[in-house]
Formats: C-alpha cells, sequence, structure tokens
C-alpha cells in the first residue's frame, strides 16, 4: 500500500522535525529551528498526499471512503491535525520553540500508529454515513487545539518556575515569555472548545439519525461530555476568576490528558457504541 | 462583595450563592467526576451480571446508589438542576447589567476611566478646538469605526466601538443549555422510544417501550416485505435492509426500504435499522411439477410439518443433510397417500429432475433451505428533538460571538490647553484577545498621530 509508505515517511519527518526543534533549543541556533519548519511543511505535504492517496487507494479497492474510521487512521488524523495547528501557531506567534514541545506529540502519535493495523477494511453498516465526516473532522480538530494548549501549557511550567528564580539562561531562556505562553494556552482552547462542541453536536445528531437517540450516555459520548466540562471549567475560571498562569495551565493538562483518555482509554478500556475506533 | 455581603439577608444569601461562578466552576467539576463512575460501572445491564462483578454488599451499596442507572438517578438529576438554576441566575443578575452598559456606553473619558485603560496616549496639537475635532473623528471612521462626538466642561470626547456582540455571547451559550434541556424534557415526556422485531410478511401497529411494560400504539400499521443482508465479498457486513410498508386507514401510504443511517419516518414516528435474526426455522423450498412439466406450486416445508397438496396426499420434510453421501445439500420427504404405506425419498438440490425416477404423478425438486428473517426496528417518536438542534444551534452562534468577537473601544479626549495647544489623550481598551487589540492599537495611535502633519 503506497498511503501506508507516506505515512511512514511521515512519522520519520515528525521525528525529523521533532529532534531538529530541540536540537535548536540545545544548540541555541535559529537556523536548525528555521529548517524544522522546513521539515515540518515538507511533512503536512507528504501527509496530506498519503491522506488522498489512501483515501483514492479505498476507491480502488471497491470500498471508497474517507480515511477516518478506524484507529490507525485516526491517528494519522490527528497528527496531521496537530502538525498543521502548529504550523499556524509558529507563523502567528513567530517563535519556533513551540515545535519542541507540540511536534513530538505528533511523532509519537504516528510511532503509536505504526504499530497498529494500517490495512483498509471496508465500512461497517453503521459507519456509512455523511455525518462522518463532520464529526470525525471537527472532533479531531478540537483534540489537535487541546494538544497543542497542552504542549505549551508545559512550556509555561517550565518557564515560569524559571522566571520565579530568576535565571534567563539555559533551554528555558529561549521560551517565549510567560505571559505570551499562558495567553496561549488559553487561545489554543478556544479554538478546541468550539471544535469540540461542534463534534459532540455532529456526533449527537448523527446518533439520532441512526439509532433514534441524540443521547444516550455510552462511555464515549459521556467522556466526550467530561472533556467539555472540564475546558468549560477552564473557561470559567480563566474569564471571569482571573485563574491565570500554573493553575491554568494545570487545569489544560488535566484536559488533554481526559482527551486522551476520550479518545484512546474508552476505545481499549471500556465497551460501547464507538468499539469500531479500536480496531 | 464581601462588604454587600455583611449586610445580607438570608434571602440575599441564597441569592449570591446561585449567582456565584465560583458555584458554576464547582458544579461542572463535580459533574465531570462523577460522569466518569458511569463510564466505568457498566449502565443498565441485568442484575445477574452485576453479582458476577460485585460482592454482595458492593453490589446492594452501589444499587441503593443508583449506580446502575446513575445518569437517569435523583442525585444526578439534582445535579442537572442545580446547575441550570445557577446558570440562569447569573444570567438574570448579569444580563441586565450588561445590557445597560451596552446602551449607554461610556463615551467621555474622564479621569476615572483613563486610569483603568492601560492602552493611551496623550500629545499636543497647535490649532482650535474643532478643526482638530474632525480631523481626528474623520481619521478614526477611516482605520477604525465612525465615533461619537460628546462636548462637555469644554472638552471634547470621541468614542467609537465595535464588536458589541461579544459581550452577548456568552448569554447565548447560557441560553443554549437551558434550551437544550427544554427540548430534552419535551422529548421525555411527549415522545417515547420503543423496540420492535418483525418477522417477514408480519406486521405491527404496537410496539413495547423500552424500560417499561407499556405498548405504545401506532396509531398506523408497518408491515416487513423482506428484509436482506448484503455483505462485502471479505464477508463482513455491507448493509442490513429491509423493505417496509406503512399502511394507515387500510391503505398502503408508504413504502420505504431503510438501511442503517437511512430510516423512515411516518407521522413523526421514526424507524431505525438497529438488528435483525432468524425468525423461527428454515424452511425447505420446494417446486412440485407434473410429469407433463406443468408447475403445481411450491411448497415451504418446515421441520416435520404435514402440508397437504389436493387430490395427492400429504408432504413433509422430515430430514437435512448439508452433505448427502457427497452430492451436496439434500431434503429427505415422507409422503403419505390415502390407503397406501407412506414412502420416503431423498431429493439433492444438485439434481432437481431426480425425482422423475420415482415415476410417480408429481414430481418434487427441492430448491435448498430458506430461512424466515425478522427486522429489528428502534422506534422513536421525539417532538422535543427539533428544540434540542435550535439549541444546539445557539450554542455554536453564542460560542462564536464569544470567542472569536472583542469588544474594542477607543476613546480621544480633546482640550484646549493653557498654551494655547490642543491636548490630545488617546485610549483603548478590548474585552479579549487583548494581545491582537494591542497592536490594532498601536497601527491606530501611528495612524492618528499622524494627521495633520
Amino acid at each position: 500500500m503506497s498511503n501506508v509508505i507516506l505515512f511512514n515517511l511521515t512519522t520519520v519527518l515528525f521525528g525529523v522535525a521533532s529532534a531538529l526543534y530541540l536540537g535548536a533549543l540545545y544548540a541555541k541556533n535559529e537556523k536548525i529551528a528555521v529548517a524544522g519548519t522546513w521539515v515540518c511543511i515538507l511533512a503536512a505535504v507528504v501527509s496530506t498526499a498519503a491522506l488522498g492517496v489512501r483515501w483514492y487507494e479505498s476507491y480502488q479497492m471497491g470500498i471508497g471512503r474517507i480515511p477516518v474510521t478506524n484507529l490507525y487512521e485516526s491517528l494519522v488524523f490527528f497528527a496531521w491535525s496537530v502538525n498543521l495547528f502548529y504550523l499556524i501557531v509558529e507563523r502567528k506567534y513567530r517563535n519556533r520553540t513551540f515545535g519542541a514541545f507540540v511536534m513530538p506529540i505528533a511523532f509519537f502519535t504516528m510511532v503509536f500508529a505504526v504499530y497498529n493495523d494500517s490495512s483498509i477494511q471496508p465500512l461497517v453498516p453503521a459507519l456509512q454515513s455523511y455525518w462522518l465526516h463532520a464529526h470525525v473532522i471537527t472532533c479531531f480538530v478540537g483534540y489537535a487545539g487541546f494538544a497543542v494548549s497542552a504542549g505549551v501549557a508545559i512550556m509555561y511550567l517550565l518557564k515560569a518556575r524559571q522566571e520565579e528564580a530568576k535565571i534567563s539562561e539555559g533551554v528555558v531562556g529561549l521560551l517565549p515569555p510567560c505571559k505570551t505562553l499562558d495567553e496561549l494556552v488559553y487561545r489554543a482552547i478556544i479554538w478546541g472548545f468550539p471544535f469540540l462542541t461542534v463534534g459532540i453536536i455532529t456526533g449527537a445528531a448523527w446518533a439520532n439519525y441512526a439509532w433514534g437517540t441524540y443521547w444516550s450516555w455510552d462511555p464515549k459520548e459521556t467522556w466526550s461530555l467530561i472533556i467539555w466540562l472540564i475546558y468549560a471549567a477552564f473557561l470559567h475560571a480563566r474569564v471571569t476568576r482571573g485563574w491565570h498562569g500554573r493553575r491554568a495551565a494545570i487545569l489544560s493538562l488535566v484536559g488533554f490528558l481526559a482527551t486522551i483518555f476520550c479518545y484512546l482509554g474508552v476505545n481499549l478500556v471500556l465497551s460501547g457504541l464507538h468499539s469500531y475506533g479500536g480496531g | 462583595m464581601a462588604d454587600e455581603k455583611r449586610a445580607a439577608s438570608p434571602m440575599d444569601r441564597v441569592w449570591n450563592f446561585f449567582i456565584s461562578v465560583k458555584l458554576a466552576i464547582i458544579t461542572l467539576i463535580v459533574l465531570a467526576v462523577t460522569s466518569i463512575l458511569g463510564t466505568i460501572i457498566e449502565q443498565n445491564q441485568p442484575p445477574e451480571k452485576y453479582h458476577k462483578i460485585y460482592e454482595d454488599w458492593a453490589f446492594t451499596l452501589l444499587d441503593r446508589l443508583n449506580m446502575f442507572d446513575m445518569y437517569h438517578s435523583v442525585w444526578f438529576l439534582l445535579m442537572l438542576v442545580l446547575f441550570t438554576v445557577n446558570l440562569s441566575c447569573c444570567t438574570i443578575d448579569r444580563f441586565p447589567k450588561m445590557l445597560k452598559v451596552v446602551r449607554n456606553p461610556r463615551t467621555k473619558l474622564d479621569e476615572n476611566l483613563e486610569k483603568t485603560l492601560s492602552l493611551s496616549d496623550r500629545w499636543k496639537k497647535k490649532g482650535t478646538l474643532p478643526e482638530w475635532t474632525g480631523k481626528y473623528a474623520e481619521a478614526l471612521s477611516a482605520s477604525f469605526v465612525k465615533p461619537r462626538v460628546t462636548e462637555a466642561d469644554g472638552q471634547v470626547h470621541l468614542y467609537a466601538e465595535t464588536g458589541v456582540a461579544s459581550r452577548f455571547g456568552v448569554y447565548v451559550t447560557h441560553l443554549s443549555i437551558i434550551i437544550i434541556f427544554i427540548g430534552a424534557i419535551v422529548g421525555n415526556v411527549l415522545g417515547f422510544k420503543g423496540y420492535v422485531n418483525i418477522p417477514e410478511g408480519e406486521s405491527v401497529a404496537q410496539v413495547p417501550v423500552r424500560g417499561g411494560s407499556r405498548m405504545q400504539d401506532l396509531g398506523f400499521t408497518v408491515r416487513c416485505n423482506a428484509f436482506s443482508l448484503e455483505t462485502y465479498p471479505s464477508g463482513q457486513p455491507k448493509a442490513y435492509k429491509s423493505d417496509l410498508s406503512v399502511i394507515d386507514g387500510g391503505r398502503e401510504t408508504l413504502r420505504k426500504t431503510i438501511v442503517v443511517n437511512d430510516p423512515l419516518q411516518y407521522k413523526g414516528i421514526w424507524f431505525y435499522q438497529s438488528s435483525y435474526g432468524q425468525a423461527g426455522g428454515a424452511t425447505a423450498q420446494v417446486a412440485v411439477t407434473r410429469q407433463d412439466g406443468t408447475p403445481v406450486g411450491a411448497l415451504a416445508l418446515a421441520p416435520n410439518e404435514p402440508v397437504p397438496i389436493d387430490g395427492y396426499g400429504i408432504v413433509r420434510g422430515v430430514n437435512y443433510d448439508q452433505n448427502f453421501q457427497g452430492n451436496g445439500p439434500a431434503l429427505q420427504v415422507a409422503v403419505e397417500k390415502p390407503g397406501k404405506p407412506a414412502a420416503s425419498f431423498w431429493l439433492l438440490q444438485a439434481r432437481p429432475d431426480l425425482d422423475r425416477q420415482r415415476a410417480d404423478s408429481l414430481i418434487f425438486s427441492f430448491g435448498g433451505l430458506s430461512a424466515k428473517m425478522f427486522t429489528g426496528l428502534q422506534v422513536a417518536k421525539d417532538p422535543g428533538v427539533n428544540i434540542v438542534w435550535l439549541g444546539c444551534a445557539l450554542m455554536v452562534i453564542g460560542l462564536i460571538m464569544a470567542f472569536f468577537l472583542s469588544h474594542q473601544r477607543v476613546w480621544v479626549r480633546l482640550a484646549q490647553g493653557t498654551d494655547g495647544r490642543v491636548e490630545v489623550v488617546l485610549a483603548g481598551a478590548a474585552s479579549r484577545n487583548r494581545l491582537a487589540f494591542e497592536k490594532r492599537f498601536e497601527k491606530l495611535q501611528t495612524g492618528v498621530k499622524a494627521v495633520g502633519q
């Protein structure tokens, strides 16, 4: 399968990009980070092509469908979203140090994907719906926003500790100021949150069209609600009670851990209507 | 806050409790944490299953706490009620204040306001007050928004704002949650959910309601004409299809083949393809012809069920072999004719002409086994669902208003200075995304300052 070869190449590129960003931090060399950006752009092109090729190959097998329907494909799509989201953030904030904290998330996601079954399987009847596209894409863009927020939250925690100690040397000294990091933790969530909301709503609409119930407290649904509640609490704490900095960063990390559990844990540990996502 | 509380009556205290955002945050977190429990303890399983997993004392405890159906338990619903009351009180408390602020914006940049604004700049210009008022009003119109001009105490104030709607985003979002809850309640009270199996060729006019013993009258009849299962070449299921007819007032008013993700709807009641199975045992298909080849009919023989043929006798299928003496599927048939001993013989599916050897008046040929299927349908009526969708749409609109719009305000104050020059103060504020507004303000600052130079 040529799509799998392209995805393997993407994995390597994400690994190279992560190494370059980390190397740039240690060597304090912006040129290495610039190379990292180009590798990310290349990875974006290769992974987009891989998704396209996989889509095309599914048609050639006579089971044409969007490539976001099992664990392998969703991991790949998640990594693709994180990379894209990251490139936008890098461009907007004109700072390449984020890469060292965000690109490893994409890299390890791809490494995990490689260990899963990458064959193209036909769609079971329950998944044959146009809602699939809107539901999966919005959910994963939301997840990607939360992943970026969590990566930046780690940067914030490192930087804040250093600022408290009034040191500005070393690797951490190169990170953007706390104020910027804190703002970005929040801004990544306000992009992720509406996408998650639309993801939950499209899921409910689809469930209603497939089973006649828009909400049935299935573990996946419940966990998506749990994430939604955590980030809703984050937003209220931040906007009305002035939760900034450390507490906000920790809450963002808690939210992302819950997101990972909703995405992977529910399929691997619990049983329910979304069981096809675990295969 | 602390000062207000000191003189608060009990009523005020209750009110203050319900309008606090702290309560909202705590409720959100508690809802999130308790919701986890219901995903770990499988919900709505038969008691036997729970007894296998839990010790007796644990079962009793969990059962008392309604942990086996926790999302419908009184305590969970009470938390949702608390959440809704909190949400409503916050809105009732804050919305009128917000409306007042928006309707009567502070168009004058007085000293007090100026102190609270982090973005400000001041400079002096030679010239007259009206001259510069005109120039700056024009500059703001060009690079921001047309300002309102207020004159007071010999000073001129210019005030311009955009994105007022962002102030309402939070209320639209909160309202949307209440609307979704109303929709859910309407659906629960006025609607029903049921499940029914219909064997091929049969009809139902009533369906059993889920979670109860009640039967729900449909007000019409639904017939399953046929069920079929399609598979991919690999054998994985591709489609479950039920050919359904709606019979209302004695005639067929609608016919549709439904599949998963494509239900049938009639008079507000939806039928969803949900399950399927074999209805009763398989029957053997046997074609009957005369010696000259004219067809007499087709028999569907259930195991050992006698089927009479007029003027001939009684026929039964007594045995079936998947691979009879290496010749493939075969059916053993027993024939009883009046006044004659019963005869029994095998029919091979692969050789429909074999029975000619018997030289009887009728020839039987076995066409294979066929199972009568039933289709399993989810049946739902939910008059609240459109209210829920309305709430969902409002929620998305509200979130976009709240997160992606920003209420940006810019003031310019002009006063005739003692040295004959005009003193100018420029200040700005944004309700959110302040970093982006800082950049916009800097641009505006350079632009406005450069006017008339």
